[in-house]
């Protein structure tokens, strides 16, 4: 069989898979999300008559918050481990173009990371389903979104690591993810103050990533779901900006001296 | 050549003391003629190359005509711009100025990287792979991958047969500069780089390089490579390149060089007469 340049994507994209869930910290976050989730058991129990609420809303930000804890920490070290440890020089000697390396590692990423949530999710339905709240389509949905929240994490973690250390790394992306997140509060919070402030957050408001758009949790734990058009309009807006941020990455790569 | 497998290439170098009686060899004769046809027509043109890593030149003005199917050793003291140089020829780097050719085309271009096999000097590994993953994992990045057969016998021909599905974390250091040879080599390569191939070899390990390298070298295939071992080099090679802060001090036969003398005494006298001066 003769290979492409999207077979090449998908060899990248397979060692890379290969590569973080045969790591460590994939493991030991995995097995904490399992006890976290489980947990989310007794937290229920001990509320009033709030079991199902509390098991679904600690159980969808369970699977949040690890999810990105996995993308950021082994995603800010995923170029970086290649440029420092020189494994990069085997890759890039071969007739394959950085752009296809950094979209190959971020498949492969996003498989990894995709898959852990995948296995979060069967514990989550299961804890839910113990729980009475039966199978949680909505919920589902909200784990849909989160993990297209997550492939933009990946995609920024990814941007990070090909110029800078992984704490570093791991310092902007959480920056990014917890600005990402209070953008919208900002802006209205800055409307009262100076102008100043106001066109600064304004200005941040474009340029990084709106991440709330990506959070319905809260829709979803009181039985509401977003509309077809909402769904299409945020698949559409991560896809553009995890693009630009790959694009931006292969370029950095590109212009690296090794 | 390409279309040629592991499978004959290990035979063949292991048979390289029959190498006179393996004329009778299709595969031979065909490569063998293969090789004389092509060899004024496909070479490494190096043409005033140089590069700047920040303020200061690592490599200056250096031209070099390589002919095909010949060995050519790089040789220089430390930081002399020799690992610049080979990272420049394997399409790594971009040079400042200058131009190289492989066969006509750049080595940024991938079609010319579908030829080359690059081994970088005290080469690392993932960790979580075993010998076989990472060299299927090298082969999968060319247009016309290998077989399964073809990466166990290059394996094989590397002395890491038995270690093939043991993860690269366990191997020692003669052990992954194996590897590191075995996937410059998995695509079958008309051109050949390797940095400090010898490096961390016991006796016997280099040996056995040395023995597939002149088995390279009898298969048409061009190799250039960097190297401390200056013994193995003079034994080795067709013609040497000297570089020294980034200048070339001389390019030609081993024997033109040495002028009877052995290429460590010759090289180290013209180094500390150079030093000297300045």
């Amino acid at each position: 069989m003769k290979h492409t340049h999207l077979t090449r994507i998908f060899v990248v994209a397979k060692n890379t898979f290969k590569e973080s869930v045969r790591d460590k910290v994939f493991y030991a976050l995995f097995a904490f999300a399992f006890v976290a989730i489980t947990f989310t058991i007794f937290l229920g129990s001990i509320s009033l008559d709030e079991d199902l609420h509390i098991v679904r809303s600690l159980g969808l930000a369970g699977i949040y918050l690890f999810g990105v804890l996995i993308t950021v920490f082994l995603g800010t070290s995923l170029m970086y481990k290649e440029i420092e440890r020189r494994t990069l020089y085997f890759i890039l000697s071969k007739p394959i173009s950085h752009g296809q390396v950094i979209a190959g590692k971020f498949l492969g990423l996003f498989s990894s990371v995709a898959l852990s949530i995948a296995g979060m999710t069967i514990i989550y339905l299961g804890v839910v389903w113990y729980s009475g709240g039966g199978f949680d389509t909505l919920g589902l949905l909200a784990i849909f979104f989160e993990i297209i929240e997550v492939g933009l994490l990946i995609a920024l973690s990814i941007f990070f690591s090909t110029f800078s250390k992984p704490l570093p790394s791991i310092v902007y992306a959480l920056l990014v993810i917890y600005i990402g997140h209070s953008l919208g509060m900002l802006v209205d919070f800055t409307k009262r103050g100076s102008a100043l402030a106001h066109d600064v957050v304004q200005g941040l408001y474009y340029v990084l990533p709106n991440l709330e758009k990506f959070d319905i949790r809260d829709l979803v734990l009181y039985g509401n779901a977003p509309s077809l058009t909402a769904v299409f309009l945020v698949i559409l807006y991560a896809t553009i900006y995890t693009i630009i941020l790959l694009a931006g990455g292969a370029l950095l790569l590109q212009k690296r001296e090794f | 050549m390409q279309t040629n497998t592991f499978v004959t290439l290990s035979s063949r170098i292991a048979m390289i003391d029959l190498v006179a009686s393996a004329s009778t060899d299709r595969g031979w004769i065909w490569l063998h003629t293969h090789s004389q046809t092509n060899y004024t027509i496909r070479m490494i043109e190096i043409q005033n190359l140089s590069k700047n890593i920040g303020k200061r030149r690592i490599v200056n003005d250096l031209s070099l005509s390589i002919k095909k199917g010949t060995v050519f050793g790089f040789l220089g003291p430390n930081g002399a711009g020799k690992t610049t140089t080979i990272k420049m020829l394997v399409g790594l780097n971009r040079p400042t100025s200058g131009s190289i050719q492989i066969d006509g085309k750049a080595p940024t271009d991938s079609i010319t990287r579908e030829t080359i096999g690059f081994m970088p000097e005290a080469p690392y590994f993932y960790d979580h792979l075993t010998g076989l993953e990472f060299l299927r994992f090298c082969g999968q990045l060319f247009h016309t991958p290998k077989t399964e057969d073809d990466y166990t016998s290059l394996l094989h021909m590397v002395g890491l047969s038995e270690a093939k599905d043991r993860r690269v974390t366990t191997y020692s250091k003669g052990m992954k500069q194996r590897l590191g040879f075995a996937q410059a080599l998995v695509n079958d390569p008309e051109y050949v780089f390797l940095d400090e191939p010898l490096d961390g070899l016991d006796p016997i390990g280099r040996r056995e390089l040395k023995k597939i390298i002149v088995g390279l070298k009898k298969e048409g295939r061009t190799i250039f490579f960097n190297s401390h071992i200056l013994f193995d080099t003079e034994e080795l090679c067709d013609e040497i390149g000297i570089l020294h802060r980034g200048s070339l001090l001389y390019a030609g036969p081993v024997t033109t060089f040495t002028k009877g003398h052995s290429l460590e005494e010759a090289f180290v006298t013209t180094i500390e007469n150079l030093d000297s001066t300045i």
